[in-house]
């Protein structure tokens, strides 16, 4: 199966992390998976093309408005490829109606200069098959298909006993650390940190990896755009060190220098239900993942066992408790990354694509 | 049928005046025409959608930018639109070879933007046209016309208010002033106090615009406003479309001229008929058999190539015999150019 994605592809944000497991995996599965558009030379393992010979899926994975290729590109594109063969991957909820969660949102025209039909007519003429990585997509006419996934090969320490684990997990240079920039996420972020805060001689620092932590950006202000928040005084009076994005590639190893690394989704998110590559990849790294996520979200994306990392209500109580006595978590994330591999490997992921695709492909070209 | 037009529109320059035509002549024929866009409140009588899929066939005109709308809109576009139901009117003559007049006037600056220009193009469509009567450089693109007459549009010399300059010259300083300093200038310089008030009406006689080289070549817009103050050459602002007729009849005589690579590919542009709508005399600086080609052979006798001096004081001193060349070449406009047949084209040309 010959799959094109096309995606403005970013080393430092968004989906990139999952883009090159799906082209890694494709390799290994007998796909061939390659990215629309010229090359990419900060992307060197990323096959890029604007050859549209023989492609079977081509999947439009939509988050921003620069997904979509710009010209001549898109033409080649829509042009180039049958409509039944053109799928869309909503990534952000645009197809939806306008949702507001706190200060996030799907559509926002001073963000982005588009309105929600904007978004559901551009969707509507790249394909009539729409999807969206949630389990329970809230439209009818949405199907489920998460995209990101786990590959088991890459998980940094992959410890069968979690003794072993929890021996060499007692060796970190930080107490916790996020990777994440900030958008939609301080309110969070901020309550992580001042639970850990307390706890930092015992645990260890905090570090905060990524873009606008340091101030809240400029457009941002200028624009009236809410959902950046930080608060620079509070961070220093936290001891947090702050430090910029850092490439995808980078991201496993560094929250692996942490004993915690929180998993939180941004409000939209969280509330719609969907994944995110952090979702899986975080469970990649040689830390205890803190699930900062609805429970029966984590029961259904993770199984049972990941409900240990849960903390509740109290976030410092659970993080005592594991380093009291961090075997049965670090348990609890071995078999949450079996569970991982069993149901959302990428193998499935290619075999739901191709249903998927071949479900769309016989209702022909409908509009 | 249901035309859209996509395309830049400034209610001071390009090509918006044409459409404003189709969209008043196009419902006689059973067809609409509409502008991509939302309404723009100072020119109420154009007509704007954004409703892409009322419409049954899309027109790109291109000039020499390409106007870009945002990349979701275009998706919609191109969906709604198969490839064969896309008409590209290429207005500036961009698809064809490299061309460079002189060391001066070019469609392109180099082969390499040529190349991105020819692929946005080719992209986006299969029939592109250009706005011309002879066969393109190019021979894949083909000729349309599309600029037309309207007679209704001519001035009735009774309604106009009196002649407040003798010699006007409608249009921006986009690439011609070469020709006004080489050969409009003398000219002027040796006739000047035979003539009254002169005006050349327009964007950047005074200074080339503000945004710098984001609009284009800096030597498009070279100028000397010392030079026109000499030679008591005032430059109004430029005005509206639908005021450029009624501008061009304040004067006695209008000079007409056209940038040299629009010139040398002998393109028609919407001046070429609305200078003919007005009450005024218009003076072409066009080559004799250009101009018998487009107005007849009356044309000819309008031409200032060469003798631009002369021409000037003989229109200034002899109106009436003048006016008559002009009756003569409406009449031949307005059964070769009107409107009418301009839609007949415009609905063969998008695949009817």
């Amino acid at each position: 199966m010959k799959v094109l994605l096309v995606t403005w592809v970013d080393p430092w944000t968004r989906n990139v992390a999952t883009i090159h497991k799906w082209v890694e995996a494709g390799r290994t599965l007998g796909h061939e998976v390659v990215i629309f558009g010229p090359p990419n030379a900060d992307l060197p393992k990323l096959t890029f093309t604007t050859d549209l010979a023989n492609v079977d899926i081509a999947l439009l994975v939509a988050q921003l408005q620069p997904d979509f290729p710009d010209m001549p590109y898109l033409a080649r594109f829509l042009d180039g490829i049958p409509r039944e063969r053109r799928m869309v991957l909503d990534m952000w909820a645009r197809y939806d109606e306008t949702v507001r969660v706190e200060h996030d949102f799907n559509h926002l025209e001073k963000f982005d200069g588009h309105l929600g039909w904007e978004w559901h007519d551009a969707f509507r003429a790249v394909s009539s098959t729409v999807l969206q990585p949630t389990l329970a997509p809230r439209r009818p006419d949405v199907q489920s298909f998460l995209f990101h996934g786990f590959d088991a090969g890459s998980v940094a320490a992959p410890y069968t006993s979690a003794r072993e684990a929890a021996a060499a997990w007692m060796q970190k240079a930080y107490g916790l650390m996020y990777a994440g920039s900030n958008w939609q996420r301080w309110d969070q972020v901020r309550s992580v940190l001042q639970a850990h805060a307390p706890l930092c001689a015992k645990l260890g620092p905090a570090c905060l990896i990524g873009w606008d932590w340091r101030t809240r950006p400029e457009w941002a202000v200028k624009n009236g755009i809410m959902g950046m928040d930080t608060d620079p005084d509070l961070l220093a009076r936290l001891k947090v060190e702050v430090r910029d994005g850092v490439r995808f590639d980078a991201i496993v190893d560094l929250l692996g220098q942490a004993r915690f690394a929180p998993v939180l989704h941004r409000p939209l998110f969280r509330h719609l239900g969907f994944v995110t590559n952090r979702t899986f990849e975080s469970f990649y790294a040689d830390t205890i993942p803190v699930l900062m996520l609805p429970r029966d979200f984590v029961s259904s994306i993770y199984g049972a066992a990941a409900l240990r990392l849960v903390p509740g209500d109290d976030l410092a109580a659970h993080l005592i408790e594991v380093m009291r006595a961090p075997e049965p978590y670090w348990e609890a994330v071995i078999q949450t990354r079996a569970h991982l591999a069993e149901h959302h490997s990428y193998a499935r992921r290619f075999e739901q694509l191709g249903k998927l695709a071949a479900v769309h492909s016989a209702r022909g070209a409908v509009r | 049928m249901r035309i859209l037009f996509v395309m830049k529109h400034r209610g001071n320059a390009g090509s918006t005046h044409a459409v404003a035509n189709y969209m008043r002549i196009a419902p006689k024929y059973g067809h609409s025409v509409s502008i991509y866009g939302n309404p723009i409140s100072y020119v109420p009588e154009l007509q704007f959608s954004m409703d892409i899929r009322s419409f049954d066939r899309v027109v790109y005109v291109y000039e020499s930018e390409l106007y870009r709308i945002k990349r979701m809109q275009d998706a919609v576009l191109l969906d709604r639109f198969a490839r064969r139901h896309r008409l590209i009117v290429d207005t500036d003559g961009m698809y064809n070879p490299l061309i460079h007049i002189d060391g001066y006037d070019f469609n392109h600056r180099n082969e390499q933007e040529r190349a991105q220009w020819i692929d946005y193009i080719e992209a986006l469509g299969d029939t592109i046209v250009q706005t011309t009567l002879e066969p393109p450089p190019n021979p894949k693109a083909g000729c349309l016309e599309f600029f037309g007459y309207n007679p209704t549009l001519e001035l009735d010399p009774a309604s106009v208010p009196p002649k407040a300059y003798d010699v006007l010259h409608v249009g921006h300083n986009w690439w011609r002033w070469r020709e006004v300093s080489t050969e409009l200038l003398p000219a002027i310089e040796q006739i000047r106090e035979q003539i009254g008030r002169i005006g050349f009406v327009g964007l950047w006689w005074d200074a080339p615009p503000p945004e710098g080289s984001a609009a284009g070549p800096e030597e498009a817009f070279q100028s000397d406003p010392d030079e026109l103050r000499r030679l008591r050459i005032e430059t109004p602002r430029a005005v509206m479309y639908h005021d450029v007729i009624r501008t061009m009849s304040s004067a006695r005589i209008n000079i007409f001229t056209q940038r040299p690579v629009l010139r040398h590919l002998r393109l028609l542009t919407l001046k070429y008929f609305e200078i003919f709508c007005a009450d005024t005399i218009p003076l072409l600086m066009l080559d004799h058999e250009h101009a018998e080609a487009i107005y007849g052979r009356a044309g000819r006798e309008l031409v200032l190539t060469g003798n631009v001096a002369g021409k000037i004081v003989d229109a200034l001193h002899r109106p009436d015999y003048y006016l008559e060349v002009v009756g003569t070449v409406r009449r031949h406009l307005a059964s070769h150019y009107s409107y009418n047949r301009r839609v007949e084209e415009l609905i063969a040309a998008v695949g009817n």
